[in-house]
This record gives structure tokens, C-alpha cells and sequence, in this order.
């Protein structure tokens, strides 16, 4: 037997990872072939940046939309509405695991409902299954769950990204002849423009306007008649140029801000806090201030004088 | 002067208004509209010192007839340039802010010009151009001035969300002492009248929508008239500048909250931005009070606390290093430990440690599973302090520490997270401060000198009221005890 090279035994060879191609369609694809395929696999993760396990047997389904809305819908009827809506975040997250949870997750839940806290239930004898709000919000509200808590941290971070985002888009005034526009750029770490269009559109709806993600590419627009979606990367962009009173605006809006911090408050670590550094550069009031915070080895090094 | 000059000038004077939020009141946008109001607030910016603005904060001018002795506006104070803002100025600026997405709304303050009447009027112009010139439907809060007749206050309310009539200081006598200009009158009397007022609104449009009455069928307006302060009413006081108890603070902050419903108080620890006799000599800014006295304004507004729960006369202030309710829970070790898995929310919510949202996630876990140390770590709750005063399906999660009040106290203690700079950093005295005794270290009042404040007769009479003071300092804590009026002020 010597020389020849040790088989590798099945049973360990077969943990599987499903990639998709990073979009909230290609993950419920995903979730959808493990179904299709009578599959379990271990991992869900994008094919751009997964990095495969010693072992493992890497995937890649295709994106279908169909699919993903069936899994959707399967969700809506099985879980309900609200589970519906947080399994809708958790697809827009931006962390490497946020598919693996997600898919546990919903074959955590949707495995178990049959019979799940139905032999105490007062109205089990009088209960419609699968129409029970008690137990399609079982699964949801174990949070402690070691399937559903990946999951919970997933969606509140989303959730908490839309708030930021809520409190940080900066709008300029763009102007040109024939084109008038309000214009936000962002970067928030997980997908949230779908989430937050709606809280846009609601404030600002006599203003037409771009709300553009620079991390994930997409652009949420607003016509002053309808919203959509747009890919569209930088280079895609052509934008007119700051209006009259754009300027005067950001100056104000500058030296109001310098103005409202009373010194002996000072306390930059809470500011830090709430307001994270790695949303500063988009923000009209943080120019200028940015640089001077740069850590010593990124700080652009001044000119020696005769060197 | 330009616009931007005018801003930095008038919010410079604003700024130590300690009120910027922008909650309490939900209103959808509408299409052709500008804005629109979520009932959380929002928070848009931090400035240096962590505090958000989520509001324009600014005055219509800073020229002022008062003369309030700590205040950077006051009459005598011939540093600053006066300057105001026309109505259309500010509405144009507050729009110009709103579409870009920089505020919530506008906080509209203002001194005295002329006379309270026509100071409020003036300010009645901005909102009336900013509501039915630009239709804006975002948030304002407008400070009602003291002494401004009720029927302006009422118009007032109409346009504007929030309004807020600052007591200024804790107790009728120190507001005689730093304010000549105000007096208890003055400053209670449109804040019972908003009270009413927003009552008397809520009563009436409940009214209608339900229509329950047969007569007002018919009555119903074509076009609903704008709610009187749907949002409510907050006041602010200022801490540490008069020798008022923690005691004292907070029962007339509960007493506010019961008779006059308002939904904030505020509390902003005095800053020496001037330069009086009256005021106290010291350099130190009482930010862990003000820390601790908002720590038991929240036990009052989310916890179910009572005041006399918190702190009673005999320890009139509240512990330094335990927070309140932690201070409550060691002076009631018989009512712990309680059972996680079966205790009410409001059981709960009295454990060091479990906030709100830690309570809720706990009630909403356990219907699913039975929970343990894992579990609740995993929920947020800050077990380590927690750990002490629950059970996890009978079994007591604070061994190693003897159950008593002194060693738990020690597992409880700690200090205020206030960040490594600023005032706090530097504090002079442990402890609360005591008025009348001079500290040992440089006063760090602004660079700016203050006008010298005209000489002797003006001394003597600032240092026999600081006499009066002093014999008044326990008058507020008995008149507190004996009738407890309706507001201990």
C-alpha cells in the first residue's frame, strides 16, 4: 500500500459551499438549490470573496429570480410578514456570513413549524395551522437560538446602517440648463438604499434626487414621480455642476456646526462613537476636519525645507 | 453682515440650550410637500463634545433687555455683537438646511428684543412663512419667551411641534436671585397654560375623529387645523450655578412631569460663560451630576420609578459611584433575586442591568426557550451587573460575592464614562460642589474678558442677596416637604 496516496474518506470531503454572484436574488438561489438539490450545505458565501475551506466542495448556482421570489413567498406564507421583511434585510447585508445565516436560519425555521408549540397552545383545538401568528413568530423570537441569533445580529446591523444613513446622507444642489438635481453619495457597509429610498421619497418629494451608494454601485432615484434602482458604478456618472447657492450653504452649514461645540464638553471619543469615522468623508460638515484626523503614517508628509 | 456671520453669532448665543431633539411627534410626508417627522427623532450631526443636532438651534437675535446673570446675552454684556435675523432670512436658511438633509428642523429661540410680545411675534412670522409660505411639514420647536401673553403663546403653539419655557433655575429664589427679569409667575404661568392647551386640543380632535358626538358631525373643518404642540412640552434648568439638592431637582422634575405633563425635562450643568458676583467662583462643571440626574430622570420616564424611590431627604443626593438604580436596588436587597423566566417586565426592568431593550428581548425569548447565563449574554443584558440580583430557573447567578449591601456595592461601583478630556478631566472637587467655598485652581473662564461689572453699588447688592441665598438655600427643601404644592418651584 505504501506509495500510493491515502483516499480521502467521504463522509468528510462532503461539507459544501454555495456561491452566488452577491446579490439578494443569487443568495435565495441558494437557499432555493439546497432545497431543490436535497442538499445541506455549509456554507453560503459570494464567489467574489469566498475563501474555500480545506475539504470543502465549492458550488456556484446560477442567479434565478424566479426562485428567489418563491423562496420569498415561501417565507411570507410559512413565517409571516414581519420575517418576511427581516429575511428581505439580512439578503441586503454586507457581512461574509450573512447568506450562511440566513439559510440556516430559514431551514431552522420553516423544518420545525409543523408541530412546534402547538401541544400547549389553548387554541390548538380551534387553530387554523398554518395560519397561527403564535407559531410563525416562534422561530423569530427564539433569538437566543443558536440558528436564529446569527441571523437577529445580521438584520439589527442592517437595521442600524439604515438609520445611519438616515442621519448622514448630505444632499447637494447640482445645476446645469437643463438638469436640476439634489445629489447624496454614500457608503454605507451593507446594501440599504432599497431600505431607506422610501424615507427619502416621503421627505423629499419635491426635490428630484440621487441617492448613490459608491460601495455597492447603486443609485436610488427619485423623478418627482416614481423611485428606482439604477447599477451604475462612478465612471457612469455624469453630474452637473454645484448651483449658485450650493456653496454658500455648505459654508454656513460648516460654521454652524464649528460653532455649536461647547469646549468645555469637549469629548471626541463620543463623537466618535456616534458618528464612525468611516462616514466622514461624505459628510459636508467633516471636510477638512478628516485629514487633520488621519492616522501619522497616512498624513500626506510637508515639505523639508531644503531637501 | 452676511448670512453666514449672522449664524455663527446667533448660535454661538443659542448653544447652551440643552434641548435638540426631534421626537415625539410622527407626521407622513406629502407629495408636493417638504418634510416630514418620525416620532424617534433623528439625529443628523455631532459636534466635538458628542452632543447630536438634529435641530437649527439658533435665536432670532441676541439683543436682549433682560439681564440674567449667567447668560451670554445678557443686557450689561457689551462684548458681543447684537445682531438678528428677519423671519425670511431664517425660514429661507432652515429650508436651505432641510432639503440637504443636514437638519430635522428648527429650534427657535430668541432675547428679548423690545418686549416678550413682540419678540414672540417676530417669531410667530417665522414659523408662519416656514408652514404656510413653504408648506414645510419637518419639525420646530420654539421657545416660548417669559412674560409673553398667553394669546401669542397660543398662536405659537399652532405652528409649531414643540414648545419649551425654560425654568432656568430649580427654585423660585435662586430665579429672583440670577433673573430679576423673571420671576416664578412668569415662567410657570404659559407652561400651565401649554399644558392646557394641548389637552384641551388632543380632547377636542379625539372628538372629531371619533365623532361621538352628534353635533359635531357637521362642525368638522374642511381643512384640519394644525395640533397644538403635538409633540408636547420640555423645560430646561440649569445645575450647579445655585445650591439646590439633587433632592429638590428631581421632585420638582417628577411634579413637572405629573401636573404640567411635560415630556423633558432638561438638565445643563453650569458653565461660567460670565462673570458676577451671584454666580459661583469655580472653574468645575458638574458633568457627573448632570450624568446622574439624567440617569434618574430616565428611571422616572421609562422605569416606572417614583421619586421617592430614587432619593430621599435625608441623603439628598444621589450616590456618585453607583448609578441610581443600581443605588435602589442595595437599599432594597429583600426584593431580589428575581426569576428571570417568570418575573414581569416591570420586575425586570428594576434589575441593575437590564435596560428597555434588554427586558423586551428577555420577554420575547423566553416564551421560546428557558433562559441561562449564555442566553442572556447573548441578549445584551450587561450580565456582569446583572448577574447579582437574578435567578436562572432557581439557580442564583451571583455566587462569589456575599448578598449584602456593602459587597455588592463594591461589585456595583464604578466610574462615569466621560471621556479623557474636557472639564471633566479636570475636575477640582470630588464629590458635590459646595457654593461658598472657594477651590484652589485657576478659574478657566474665556479668553474674552467679561465687562467689568459696574462697581459698588452693584456689589454690595449682588453680595447681600448671595446672603439671602444663603439663608434661602434650605427654604426650597422645606416648602418642598410640608405642602408639596403643585410644583415644588
Amino acid at each position: 500500500m505504501a506509495g500510493q496516496p491515502a483516499s480521502i474518506p467521504a463522509d468528510i470531503s462532503d461539507e459544501l459551499a454555495y456561491l452566488h454572484d452577491g446579490s439578494p436574488e443569487g443568495l435565495l438561489s441558494c437557499i432555493f438549490a439546497a432545497y431543490e438539490r436535497h442538499e445541506d450545505p455549509a456554507e453560503i458565501a459570494c464567489r467574489a470573496d469566498h475563501q474555500p475551506r480545506l475539504l470543502q466542495t465549492s458550488v456556484i448556482i446560477p442567479t434565478d429570480p424566479d426562485h428567489a421570489h418563491r423562496v420569498l413567498a415561501g417565507i411570507r406564507t410559512r413565517l409571516g410578514a414581519y420575517t418576511h421583511r427581516q429575511a428581505l434585510k439580512c439578503t441586503l447585508s454586507g457581512r461574509a456570513d450573512a447568506g450562511t445565516a440566513l439559510y440556516r436560519f430559514v431551514r431552522f425555521a420553516l423544518d420545525g413549524t409543523d408541530r412546534r408549540h402547538c401541544e400547549s397552545c389553548r387554541f390548538q383545538d380551534r387553530c387554523a395551522r398554518r395560519s397561527c401568528q403564535r407559531m410563525r413568530m416562534a422561530p423569530v423570537n427564539d433569538v437566543t437560538h443558536p440558528r436564529v441569533k446569527p441571523f437577529h445580529d445580521a438584520v439589527r446591523s442592517v437595521d442600524n446602517e439604515c438609520e445611519k444613513i438616515r442621519q448622514f446622507a448630505r444632499f447637494q444642489h447640482l445645476r446645469d440648463e437643463d438638469r436640476d438635481i439634489w445629489f447624496a453619495r454614500i457608503n454605507p457597509k451593507d446594501s440599504v438604499v432599497p431600505l431607506v429610498l422610501e424615507h427619502f421619497v416621503e421627505r423629499f418629494s419635491i426635490q428630484p434626487f440621487i441617492l448613490y451608494d459608491e460601495v455597492h454601485a447603486l443609485a436610488g432615484i427619485w423623478n418627482g414621480r416614481e423611485s428606482y434602482l439604477v447599477d451604475a458604478d462612478d465612471d457612469a456618472l455624469t453630474l452637473p455642476g454645484a448651483s449658485a447657492t450650493e456653496a454658500v450653504m455648505q459654508d454656513a452649514w460648516k460654521a454652524f456646526y464649528r460653532t455649536l461645540s461647547i469646549d468645555a464638553r469637549y469629548n471626541p471619543e463620543l463623537r466618535r462613537q456616534h458618528m464612525p469615522k468611516r462616514f466622514w468623508k461624505n459628510l459636508t460638515e467633516m471636510q477638512g476636519i478628516a485629514t487633520a484626523l488621519q492616522r501619522p503614517h497616512e498624513r500626506p508628509i510637508e515639505e523639508v525645507p531644503g531637501f | 453682515m452676511d448670512i453666514v456671520q449672522k449664524l455663527e453669532i446667533l448660535s454661538d448665543a443659542a448653544k447652551y440650550d440643552v434641548a435638540c431633539t426631534s421626537s415625539g411627534v410622527d407626521r407622513a410626508g406629502k407629495r408636493g410637500q417638504l418634510g416630514a417627522t418620525s416620532n424617534a427623532g433623528c439625529c443628523h450631526s455631532f459636534t466635538e463634545d458628542g452632543r447630536c443636532i438634529s435641530l437649527l438651534k439658533v435665536l432670532m437675535t441676541n439683543v436682549c433687555t433682560y439681564d440674567c446673570a449667567y447668560c451670554v446675552n445678557r443686557k450689561s454684556n457689551a462684548d458681543i455683537t447684537r445682531v438678528s435675523f428677519t423671519p425670511q432670512e431664517l425660514a429661507d436658511l432652515t429650508i436651505g438646511f432641510y432639503r440637504r438633509n443636514y437638519i430635522e428642523g428648527l429650534f427657535l429661540s430668541s432675547g428679548v428684543i423690545g418686549d416678550a410680545d413682540r419678540t414672540t411675534e417676530l417669531m410667530i412670522e417665522t414659523l408662519r412663512i416656514l408652514r404656510e409660505g413653504y408648506g414645510f411639514r419637518g419639525y420646530i420647536h420654539a421657545k416660548a419667551v417669559p412674560g409673553a401673553s398667553l394669546e401669542l403663546i397660543q398662536q405659537l403653539g399652532h405652528l409649531a411641534d414643540r414648545l419649551s419655557v425654560n425654568l432656568e433655575l430649580p427654585s423660585s429664589q435662586s430665579l429672583a436671585l440670577l433673573c430679576p427679569d423673571k420671576t416664578r409667575q412668569s415662567v410657570l404661568a404659559p407652561m400651565k397654560r401649554i399644558s392646557e392647551s394641548i389637552a384641551e386640543d388632543a380632547e377636542s380632535r379625539a372628538l372629531v375623529r371619533k365623532r361621538t358626538t352628534v353635533y359635531l358631525t357637521d362642525a368638522r373643518p374642511k381643512r384640519a387645523a394644525r395640533a397644538f404642540a403635538p409633540a408636547g412640552q420640555s423645560t430646561q434648568m440649569i445645575i450647579g450655578a445655585t445650591p439646590e439638592t439633587d433632592w429638590h431637582i428631581l421632585g420638582l422634575a417628577a411634579s413637572l412631569y405629573k401636573t404640567m405633563q411635560l415630556k423633558r425635562v432638561f438638565f445643563s450643568a453650569y458653565l461660567p460663560v460670565m462673570e458676577d458676583v451671584r454666580l459661583p467662583r469655580t472653574d468645575h462643571v458638574q458633568l457627573d451630576r448632570e450624568h446622574r440626574l439624567y440617569q434618574a430622570d430616565w428611571l422616572l420616564r421609562f422605569y416606572g420609578f417614583d421619586v421617592r424611590e430614587i432619593i430621599d431627604e435625608a441623603h439628598p443626593h444621589l450616590e456618585t459611584d453607583v448609578d441610581p438604580k443600581a443605588n435602589w436596588a442595595l437599599n432594597n436587597l429583600d426584593e431580589f433575586p428575581v426569576e428571570v423566566n417568570t418575573c414581569p417586565y416591570e420586575t425586570l426592568l428594576r434589575v441593575p442591568g437590564i435596560g428597555v431593550r434588554g427586558a423586551k428581548l428577555i420577554v420575547r425569548a423566553r416564551r421560546q426557550t428557558t433562559l441561562g447565563e449564555a442566553e442572556l449574554r447573548k441578549l445584551g443584558v450587561a450580565y456582569k451587573r446583572a448577574r447579582y440580583f437574578i435567578t436562572c430557573n432557581g439557580k442564583y447567578m451571583g455566587r462569589g460575592v456575599e448578598f449584602s449591601r456593602e459587597a455588592l456595592h463594591a461589585a456595583l461601583a464604578s466610574k462615569i464614562e466621560g471621556g479623557s478630556h474636557g472639564r471633566r478631566a479636570d475636575k477640582v472637587a470630588d464629590g458635590q460642589m459646595s457654593l461658598f467655598e472657594a477651590v484652589d485652581a485657576a478659574p478657566k473662564l474665556p479668553t474674552r474678558t467679561p465687562t467689568p461689572l459696574s462697581e459698588a453699588p452693584r456689589a454690595s447688592h449682588g453680595t447681600q442677596m448671595l446672603r439671602t441665598a444663603r439663608e434661602d438655600a434650605l427654604a426650597p427643601a422645606t416648602a418642598a416637604t410640608s405642602a408639596r404644592e403643585e410644583v415644588p418651584f
